[in-house]
């Protein structure tokens, strides 16, 4: 393994992080706080309790899983376009460093940010509502799965990208509506029973709902079920990824 | 000597049918400077990015030190460092840790010191702190060179490494490679100046339309370039070269007007005093007399010419 290259790709990744760091953190701490103040202060005061829950504690795996989501999304997909775009990649494809080592670097890289925020989001929602956290070991697996997974959807689509307008177009057009259609703000439970069966098709669903499981100990779906689907997205990334190296679609000609 | 990259009958078809490079074999010796000059297009940089790994090959195999660039890619790629044509860079990065960057890729520990010694060789020192965005094109290039040495690299590729380059910084770049020379590193320079050809280069490579037309010593060119060609126009046709002019190999214009004579600059007599007195001993009359030079550029154009047949 040539850990030198990963270190250096996962620390350039982390420095461009670091070096935009209000776009980095304060802008997803400020728009978690406004769904906070909106969601949990107008709407929840009318809402008072989902299972025993109240709704602004209930919100909150919800709101962390949104922010990671699109983050590792962003993060890792940025990180491998840009360099595709300005021409830098030619020092990567050229250098001594395998198919593996490049993904662990950048998806590595794009994981511990999103990881970084959802962590910030977290401690920032205590300031606003009182959350116990029941298996903080699986709490901190499902993250961790997220933003490995994620991040590799990310780095997919960044290089699957030939423009800008591309690399937003997965983010903006799949999975924001799956995040807010999968239960991050409301329990399935409370749907008519035929959006709650199409819900179940929804992949998103499974995370958030595994991710609440964790906090609360109530789920829309078992836990077991939402294990298997984050381990097999991630799998199927990277299967994708795998493939993607081995035939440098999109990355040499 | 032996050579430290070898390529052998590589081929490069591009997914839209287009041959890049058609059989290309290429052995390039241990510390010696290479300069591959070719029209645009020719396959230059097709060739170097395919020794580099950025390229996959369709078919042949290349090694560097031994290694295969493909099955051994770690090992041979370690020995290879690439300045490329375009300038890719990204702006918003420091000038040192963008150097720092290419040697952690390329699988070295850090070394400020070594990259200090870069840095200052290239002029980079005092800009070490800034933004590539505030650098001219010229530094930006300058940038790119001193990441493809920061891993200490055996071979190392340039790829039209003074394209829109100041005098400075090309007579900089000279005396670079100069350097490198001396410390044993393998050069390898794409170019469109012939006269850069001539005076950094070992071995001259003419490639066109994904051929290699010719490989040659420097010095086996230069005696080619100095041969020189004389036109003697005759006041009189003759109908064949007289016997006592048999030494010079005259060549007879089909009109019997003109003879020409070949001959070297370099060597210690060139034969025109004798010719011009045997021409007169066989009662030939001149009109007119001509000398041209063939050089390296002709050879060139003349090469390209050729393989566009």
């Amino acid at each position: 393994m040539n850990w030198y290259g990963i270190r250096a790709i996962y620390r350039f990744e982390m420095a461009r992080f670091f070096r935009s760091i209000v776009q980095s953190i304060v802008s997803p701490v400020l728009s978690t706080s406004l769904y906070f103040v909106v969601f949990g202060a107008a709407i929840g005061s009318r809402i008072q309790e989902v299972e025993g829950v109240s709704y602004g504690a209930f919100i909150v795996p919800g709101l962390i899983m949104l922010s990671v989501l699109t983050q590792s999304l962003q993060n890792a997909s940025f990180g491998i376009y840009f360099p595709k775009f300005i021409g830098t990649i030619y020092e990567i494809l050229s250098a001594p460093v395998s198919a593996l080592e490049i993904v662990i670097g950048y998806v590595g890289a794009a994981a511990t940010k999103s990881l970084l925020i959802g962590s910030i989001i977290l401690v920032t929602s205590f300031f606003f509502v009182d959350i116990t956290i029941q298996h903080p070991f699986w709490m901190l697996a499902f993250l961790v799965l997220t933003c490995v997974s994620f991040s590799l959807l990310g780095f997919i689509i960044g290089i699957w990208a030939k423009s800008f307008e591309q690399l937003n177009l997965v983010p903006l057009l799949v999975v924001t509506p799956l995040v807010f259609l999968g239960g991050s703000f409301y329990s399935i439970s409370m749907l008519p029973p035929i959006w709650q069966s199409i819900s179940l098709f929804n992949p998103v669903l499974y995370l958030v709902s595994g991710f609440r499981w964790a906090f609360f100990g109530m789920s829309d779906v078992p836990v077991a079920a939402s294990l298997f689907a984050i381990t097999t997205f991630s799998a199927v990334c990277l299967g994708i990824v795998w493939w993607i190296f081995k035939s440098g679609y999109r990355l040499k000609t | 000597m032996s050579a430290i990259v070898q390529v052998r009958d590589l081929q490069k078809t591009y997914d839209g049918g287009f041959e890049a490079l058609k059989r290309v074999n290429l052995d390039i010796e241990e510390g010696e400077i290479l300069a591959l000059l070719g029209p645009n297009g020719a396959g230059k940089t097709t060739l170097i990015s395919t020794i580099c790994g950025i390229t996959t090959p369709t078919s042949g195999s290349i090694s560097v030190g031994g290694h295969d660039v493909i099955d051994d890619f770690r090992r041979a790629r370690r020995l290879v460092g690439l300045v490329p044509q375009e300038i890719n860079l990204e702006p918003f990065e420091f000038v040192m840790n963008t150097v720092r960057f290419s040697r952690g890729l390329f699988g070295k520990g850090r070394n400020d010191a070594y990259l200090e010694q870069i840095l200052k060789d290239l002029s980079l020192w005092d800009k070490r702190g800034g933004r590539i965005a505030e650098l001219s094109g010229g530094m930006k290039r300058r940038v790119l060179i001193a990441k493809a040495l920061s891993h200490e690299p055996r071979v190392l590729f340039l790829d039209e490494p003074t394209a829109g380059v100041d005098v400075e910084l090309r007579k900089d770049m000279w005396q670079l490679v100069e350097r490198l020379r001396k410390d044993g590193v393998t050069i390898i320079l794409t170019t469109h100046y012939i006269e850069e050809a001539e005076a950094i280069a070992d071995r001259v490579g003419v490639i066109n339309k994904g051929e290699i037309l010719l490989i040659e010593d420097k010095a086996a060119l230069m005696s080619r370039m100095g041969q020189k060609e004389m036109r003697i126009e005759l006041t009189e046709s003759i109908e064949t070269v007289p016997e006592s002019l048999g030494d010079y190999d005259l060549v007879r214009s089909n009109d019997g007007r003109v003879l020409t004579y070949a001959y070297q600059t370099t060597s210690t007599r060139t034969g025109i005093t004798s010719l011009l007195k045997d021409l007169q001993a066989a009662g030939i009359g001149l009109r007119d007399v001509q000398t041209s030079q063939s050089s390296l550029e002709d050879i060139f154009v003349n090469l390209v010419k050729e393989s566009a047949k």
